[in-house]
């Protein structure tokens, strides 16, 4: 929804951007800012995104700059990164040739606007899934896109730890930490998920080889890149990333969930895993090993439905009154579906075969 | 005794005037709100028209399975200790209740994304 009032604090919305100008001006070195325009940017279920176009008086952005700014919404889920953290992430990225909006401040002070926050450039483009799947225009470029898709993820895996910038990211330890996170949620849980159980209970017994960690985006898949016309010019919401295994993102960005109505096309619903892979491959230097994919694959479906029902319970348990965010819960016996295909093809089959 | 017609009925024709009448007018950006309302609204029709005839079947495969009172918790439970994993009929016949517990939870939640992985939408699952 379009709104042109900054994130609710004590001060009134004229203060806030008042003293958001005076941090531009401060943090840029500009004489001073003059805001012409803000406006909350549509999606974003976790941040709020403010679209703000600026005017700086000198200073290393001087001129007319297209600017976002983003902070936390009302409620959040406990896996999210904080602004402050997720802005040192983007910093990495940047500077590791990820293509990714290049990162200008981070605001830890809740005085300026009553949370943390952090600005970037705005970059062109359109990350809505339904387009980037569907469009017909689009039908020639989809596997050039996934091939650069692939590029972008070996670039961001240059990043390992230990790193000084990112230190506050936990140490990976392998996926039994997130698998033992996942059923302390489920205890919690007010009804029990057995397709989740058994999925857990396969991937506690079926744990791929370790490899060295390196930096995870953890949710790299459709609906998080901008693209303009056929050109990727950005990968968003880095709100998730942490250390953990090189093809963790390859299953998050190939889980069905983010196939946006084109269940067929395995990478993301543009295209078939050859040009995502050949694309990695090719820049990381890896080969990738179809079974290690799978598991993550599996994980993948098994995080999502838990990341569903945690939106959920912003409605159920905090109290966000958003339509969107509550029916979030409803697609995760989505993933047990595609749990049951992918752990128990013959039962698959069988009741596939049924309706033919 | 409710006063006809019935709500399942009424939110069926509720959603229709919503998606055919009402959203045009929407400016566009608020069209994907009123496609998760016409969602919600469908998923109502359905649970209200679907009874608590599954859940009965559910309940009833669980208590045959266990021979006693069962559950979904324990089930769930008995998953997450890999209790049926040194039994393949055991295993397959927890198997079925998972998958006739999602397919059914689909048939109400998300019939056609059920019917896109090409699974029967409106009957039984056997």
């Amino acid at each position: 929804m379009a709104a042109t009032a900054l994130p609710r604090s004590e001060a009134g919305p004229a203060d806030r951007q008042r003293a958001l100008a005076r941090f531009l001006a401060e943090a840029s070195g500009a004489g001073a800012v003059e805001i012409a325009r803000i406006a909350l940017l549509p999606g974003g279920a976790i941040q709020e995104n403010w679209a703000i176009d600026a005017e700086f008086d000198g200073g290393r952005l001087a001129g007319a700059q297209r600017l976002v700014l983003r902070a936390d919404a009302a409620t959040g889920v406990p896996s999210s990164l904080g602004r402050v953290e997720e802005f040192a992430v983007l910093q990495a990225a940047f500077a590791a040739e990820v293509t990714v909006p290049e990162p200008l401040f981070a605001c830890a002070n809740p005085a300026v606007l009553g949370k943390p926050f952090f600005v970037m450039r705005r970059v062109s483009g359109s990350a809505l899934g339904r387009p980037i799947t569907l469009d017909p225009g689009l039908e020639a470029a989809r596997p050039a896109i996934a091939e650069r898709l692939g590029r972008e993820l070996a670039r961001l895996q240059t990043i390992h730890p230990p790193r000084g910038d990112l230190a506050f990211l936990p140490s990976y330890d392998g996926s039994v930490r997130q698998i033992g996170e996942f059923r302390a949620y489920l205890d919690r849980h007010p009804n029990p998920r057995p397709v989740l159980e058994w999925a857990l209970r396969w991937a506690e017994t079926h744990l791929p080889d370790r490899l060295p960690p390196v930096l995870c985006h953890r949710d790299f898949r459709t609906g998080n890149y901008l693209l303009e016309g056929t050109q990727l010019t950005a990968i968003l919401d880095w709100e998730f990333a942490g250390w953990g295994d090189p093809d963790e993102d390859i299953g998050w960005l190939c889980c069905k969930g983010w196939r946006f109505g084109r269940l067929d096309r395995e990478v993301g619903g543009i295209a078939e895993r050859a040009p995502f892979y050949r694309g990695y491959e090719s820049a990381s230097g890896r080969r990738l090993d179809p079974e290690r994919v799978k598991f993550w694959e599996i994980f993948a479906n098994i995080r999502w439905a838990v990341i569903a029902l945690q939106q959920s319970d912003r409605y159920l348990i905090g109290g966000a009154r958003s339509l969107s965010t509550a029916i979030t819960g409803r697609r995760a016996t989505e993933c047990e579906l595609e749990l049951l295909m992918l752990l128990d093809l013959d039962g698959a089959r069988k009741r596939t075969a049924a309706d033919a | 005794m409710r006063d006809l017609p019935q709500s399942r009925d009424l939110l069926g024709l509720a959603r229709e005037l919503l998606l055919e009448e009402l959203l045009p007018l929407l400016p566009p950006e608020r069209a994907r709100d009123a496609h998760l309302i016409a969602t919600t609204m469908a998923i109502a029709v359905r649970e209200a028209a679907g009874g608590q005839g599954w859940r009965e079947e559910i309940i009833g495969l669980l208590n045959a399975f266990y021979g006693e009172s069962g559950s979904l918790l324990r089930l769930a439970a008995d998953l997450r200790k890999g209790a049926f994993e040194t039994s393949p009929s055991r295993m397959a016949a927890a198997r079925a209740i998972l998958w006739r517990l999602t397919i059914e939870k689909l048939r109400e939640g998300n019939p056609r994304f059920l019917a896109a992985n090409g699974f029967p939408a409106g009957d039984k699952d056997g």
